[in-house]
């Protein structure tokens, strides 16, 4: 790129070209801009005037989410997703906090930050392996090697506790220059700098090439399964470097210590101005948004804001961010209002489609043929079958171990009433979450949208049934509108998903904090506790009517025009488009739904405790995932079945079932239930 | 070593400084909360009892309080608790997200002359003050209860907290090695509570999918009692079968130990007085706002001492008694639980009665208000 702007014979394309690189930094600029102004305002707003000290802190306090978010961008950047990351981070703490040794107040930095580093790209290499070797998809991979860390992690380290060696607190808090370089600055430099090279070499330019088109960079020959391991071995390694850095800054371990950075590496990358998908973006941006994001938390308290408005606070400035990093002519916000402006030209001319008479205009040779070929079952049925087929035949497998272990399985009704109960609410959850899958998106805003439809609904019906009448209509209602936000936000602002969702579920969790005043209040009416907890003829109710729910999804999803969009609109937009459909309204139809199952299950889930609590939402997440990924769906979208994914949820909830009937330790639970995923989608492999 | 000295000596000299010129002046101290998650029942009372003390009128004229709340992320708290010290705090009271990671943070606030006292959870830094219950007795107490309760035989249900922190290791290890003396008493199912009862619902749901109620003999959980005898008369048991509960110290699992011909306001079903054999402990959430006095005794020039162990709250059968309006000097007189019709939500922690926060009863826990 530098070559042929230093060849480039008119000076006038210089300066387009230097326009044009402008243009191609403009995320990182508005990063760092953004990050400018409220520096400036923060320190207006302080009453001390902003010391050496201070920024020094502000440094170190970024720092982890920094590295961990540039590790978390390498694997965007060649498309893929990375959730193992705050797992990696809190194992190197453990590993290091128990393996240190106390008496030794001189412990060497270069050698613990080696086995800190060593250990992240060792689990690197496993999510490498099973992504570039194996061709499994990357968000799956890494959420069972997350559950398998986390494990590991809590068997090595039971609580917080241990001791990490003064030296390393001292090199990387330390100063590089006394009242000038902050240490952790340096580190952070040196980072940069080794990125913008490695940018230029061969491995660089690849990686943007798989993330662009890894069909195409496989046909131009460049190595993209070399090039997809390496990755996320190198980005293990800085999880492992974000790992080491905690533990200097903490000077011991805490098991749990990296698990809540995850959502932030995210969204750092993002407000940084990585595109998820890959193929554009940096690790200078990510760095820039991991301490927009921590100078963020300054403000909201130099502000005086109060907690129940910050995560709304945070989602905002999620939102302006990317908006602001992605806005110029070819926007798809200015594609749409264009779209909007040319609609009501055409129509006010009267040129628009609908306007015109509606007659059969199609060409004689387009005609349907009088009969079509019959198709064998195998044709019809094979596809879907061997794709959801595997989470079936593990559920059989999990089973028939359950009975080995426990008893009672296949001798009376207790275990499937149970089973059932328990599985319906990722069931439900599995038709919103695996339509907007289906389409290639990904819904992060179903926690907080259970969570809100829980309180809403016990806070409006004053455990009355009558309540119900109203109660239902509203709760439904409000979710209806959650989903046309997100699908809007998608669709009309061409946000990715993953983002807008997100901020949804930040803005979520302000609601709901603030419309239950901290302590939902309320029950669940008594109707709907019976439909949870009662029974019919031995039956409990809600298990009637997931079989009806599932005849709705399957038929939803399969035999309806709805059903056939979505995958369309999956397999590919363009497409779908051109051939008339109307991809925008599709899209923002599975958002509703998935709004709506999300409904669904905070208002069944509530009638279940008898109440409904703010966090009630948070253990669904992922598992909603996997439940879609295992029974067969493809994360980019355009394959799987709801069959499928209802043997995913029956399969992950029989799975829990097994491990919590066991005695065994949480920790091997987590490691099980990581190994249990992963053999899943082994099963899945082409 | 001497470092540390001298750091420690500037950390008093500052302290002292900081404390003279705020009464020479008269002006409030700038007291800051570091919260951790809202939106559990615990943290809600918790943070409502630190305002009503900082809104009584023993302390409205002389503190100004501002609350933060970090969320499950340590990572936040300590930029939270920097930014707090940035901010010109005086003391500052946390609830720890974890007992070591925010120890370099408050190392710092501390040599900046900031008061820092920790309650619930602890912090390990030296200079940091804690409040807290100990965390294994109260393990070994509900165990030996148990025990007791089972005639030292039976197969036991247990249902821990939020694996991978300290006060989950330190009960659940207690609690086991009680067990573990005991050779009729047999683990036989253990669930990861996350100390919350919906969450205790579905892992009970799960647990009990391969077994019968009657198989079992005793629960010992650290959440979760009001919900496994709510799930029991569920399953069709009479009330007078309730296994034995080790448990937190819900207000409905405290009705519920109520012998069942109690008269009581707004009950129903679950939440109503059964006889449920029950002991009840609780870390009690009025430690924030003992954190806070003893913040402004510390300001003030008072010694303190560097761990408060509060006297853990233990409720049995024997020694339960419905408060009629709870009062404080209503619970000095020694009742310990609440009416459904005031406190509507069974899962709503009711040991809150400490005998030296007379400003504190029912109702700041509930709403904030303090008694006068």
């Amino acid at each position: 790129m530098t070559d042929q702007t230093l060849h480039s014979p008119a000076p006038r394309r210089t300066a387009t070209r230097s326009f044009r690189n402008l243009k191609r930094g403009q995320a990182v600029i508005v990063a760092a801009l953004v990050f400018a102004a409220l520096m400036a305002l923060n320190a207006f707003l302080s009453p001390y005037p902003l010391s050496y000290f201070d920024v020094s802190f502000l440094a170190s306090g970024g720092a982890t989410t920094a590295i961990a978010a540039a590790g978390q961008t390498l694997v965007i950047l060649s498309g893929g997703f990375d959730l193992s990351a705050g797992a990696v981070v809190s194992l190197v703490n453990a590993v290091l906090a128990t393996s240190m040794d106390p008496s030794n107040m001189e412990a060497s930095v270069p050698l613990w930050t080696a086995i800190g580093i060593a250990i992240g790209m060792g689990v690197g290499a496993v999510n490498g392996f099973f992504v570039a070797v194996m061709r499994l998809q990357p968000i799956v991979v890494t959420l069972a090697v997350m559950f398998i860390v986390q494990g590991l992690t809590l068997l090595i380290m039971a609580m917080p506790g241990g001791f990490v060696s003064p030296t390393l607190a001292s090199t990387y808090l330390g100063d590089t220059i006394p009242g000038l370089l902050p240490a952790p600055v340096t580190l952070l430099l040196v980072l940069v700098a080794l990125w913008l090279w490695l940018k230029r070499t061969a491995y660089g330019v690849t990686l943007y090439a798989v993330g662009s088109d890894p069909e195409a960079a496989r046909s131009t020959g460049l190595r993209t399964r070399t090039v997809t391991f390496a990755t996320y071995v190198l980005a293990g390694g800085l999880y492992g470097l974000a790992g080491v850095f905690v533990s200097a800054q903490t000077g011991s371990g805490d098991p749990l210590a990296g698990n809540a950075l995850l959502l932030p590496t995210f969204a750092a990358v993002v407000i940084g101005g990585t595109r998820l998908g890959g193929g554009k973006g940096g690790v200078l941006g990510t760095i820039l948004g991991a301490y927009i994001l921590m100078i963020v938390v300054n403000l909201l308290l130099s502000l005086n804001v109060s907690a129940y408005y910050s995560t709304i606070a945070e989602s905002a400035v999620l939102l302006i961010a990317v908006l602001a990093g992605s806005l110029s002519k070819d926007s798809t916000l200015s594609l749409r209002l264009r779209d909007l402006s040319d609609a009501l030209s055409a129509r006010r001319k009267g040129w628009l489609v609908t306007q015109r008479p509606a007659e059969d205009r199609r060409l004689a040779f387009t005609r349907p043929s009088d009969t079509a070929p019959r198709l064998s079952f195998m044709q019809k049925y094979g596809h879907t079958l061997r794709h959801a087929l595997p989470a079936w035949l593990c559920l059989a497998l999990v089973l028939i171990a359950t009975q080995a272990v426990l008893g009672n399985v296949f001798t009376g009704w207790r275990y499937w009433d149970s089973l059932l109960v328990l599985s319906s609410f990722l069931a439900i959850l599995a038709l919103g979450q695996g339509a907007v899958i289906l389409t290639g998106g990904l819904d992060l805003s179903l926690p907080w949208c259970i969570a809100l439809s829980g309180v809403l609904l016990t806070g409006l019906v004053g455990g009355q049934d009558m309540g119900l009448l109203t109660a239902l209509p509203v709760v439904f209602a409000v979710a209806a509108v959650i989903g046309l936000a997100n699908g809007l936000g998608v669709v009309a602002l061409g946000l990715s998903p993953i983002v807008v969702t997100l901020a949804m579920n930040g803005i979520l969790q302000g609601a709901a904090l603030i419309w239950s005043g901290g302590t939902p209040a309320g029950f669940a009416p008594p109707v709907l506790r019976w439909m949870m907890t009662g029974k019919v003829m031995g039956i409990t109710p809600v298990i009637l009517f997931m079989v009806v729910f599932t005849a709705f999804a399957i038929l939803l999803l399969g035999r309806t025009a709805f059903g056939r969009r979505v995958y369309a609109v999956g397999n590919s937009e363009l497409a779908a488009r051109l051939s008339g459909v109307r991809t925008g309204r599709v899209i923002v139809s599975v958002y509703i739904l998935s709004a709506l199952c999300a409904a669904l299950v905070g208002v069944l889930l509530a009638g279940f405790s008898g109440q409904a609590s703010l966090g009630m939402g948070d253990d669904y997440l992922l598992p909603s995932i996997a439940v879609v990924v295992v029974g067969g769906a493809l994360i980019t979208g355009g394959r799987g079945h709801y069959a499928g994914m209802l043997g995913g949820a029956l399969m992950l909830t029989a799975m829990q079932t097994l491990l919590a009937g066991t005695a065994l330790p949480f920790a091997f639970r987590s490691v099980f239930f990581g190994l249990v995923i992963l053999m899943a989608v082994i099963a899945l492999r082409e | 070593m001497i470092g540390r000295f001298l750091a420690g000596t500037a950390c008093a000299l500052a302290l002292s400084a900081g404390a003279a010129q705020a009464q020479d002046e008269g002006a409030p101290y700038d007291i800051y909360l570091s919260m951790s998650y809202i939106g559990n029942d615990w943290q809600a009372e918790a943070s409502n009892m630190v305002k009503a003390l900082a809104a009584s009128s023993d302390y409205a004229d002389r503190v100004n309080l501002e609350v933060q709340v970090a969320g499950p992320n340590a990572q936040r708290q300590i930029q939270q608790i920097n930014a707090m010290v940035q901010a010109g705090a005086d003391a500052i009271v946390v609830f720890p997200i974890s007992p070591t990671a925010l120890n370099s943070v408050v190392k710092s606030a501390c040599s900046r002359g900031v008061t820092i006292i920790a309650y619930d959870a602890e912090i390990t830094e030296d200079c940091a003050y804690n409040v807290t219950i100990d965390q294994a007795e109260a393990g070994r107490e509900t165990a030996e209860w148990l025990v007791d309760e089972m005639d030292g035989e039976g197969d036991v249900v247990m249902v821990t907290g939020v694996p991978g922190t300290s006060v989950d290791t330190a009960r659940t290890s207690a609690a086991k090695e009680v067990f573990a003396q005991h050779e009729g008493i047999n683990i036989v199912g253990e669930a990861v509570g996350m100390w919350s009862q919906a969450v205790a619902r579905t892992e009970l749901n799960k647990l009990m999918a391969t077994r019968d109620w009657s198989d079992i003999d005793g629960l010992w959980m650290q959440v979760g009692c009001y919900t496994a005898n709510a799930m029991q008369l569920e399953a069709g048991r009479e009330p007078s079968e309730l296994l034995p509960c080790a448990g937190e110290g819900s207000n409905g699992g405290r009705i519920q130990m109520l012998p069942a011909d109690t008269e009581v306001d707004g009950a129903s079903a679950p939440y109503a007085p059964m006889g449920a054999p029950r002991i009840s402990y609780a870390s009690p959430p009025y430690s924030g706002a003992l954190a806070l006095k003893l913040a402004v005794d510390k300001l003030d020039g008072k010694d303190i001492p560097e761990h408060t162990t509060l006297p853990l709250p233990l409720v049995t059968n024997e020694t339960i008694e419905l408060c009629e309006t709870g009062s404080w000097d209503e619970q000095k007189a020694g009742c310990n639980a609440f009416q459904p019709g005031l406190v509507s939500n069974p899962g709503w922690f009711a040991s809150i009665f400490s005998e030296e926060l007379p400003q504190l009863g029912l109702n700041a826990a509930l709403v904030g208000q303090p008694e006068s």
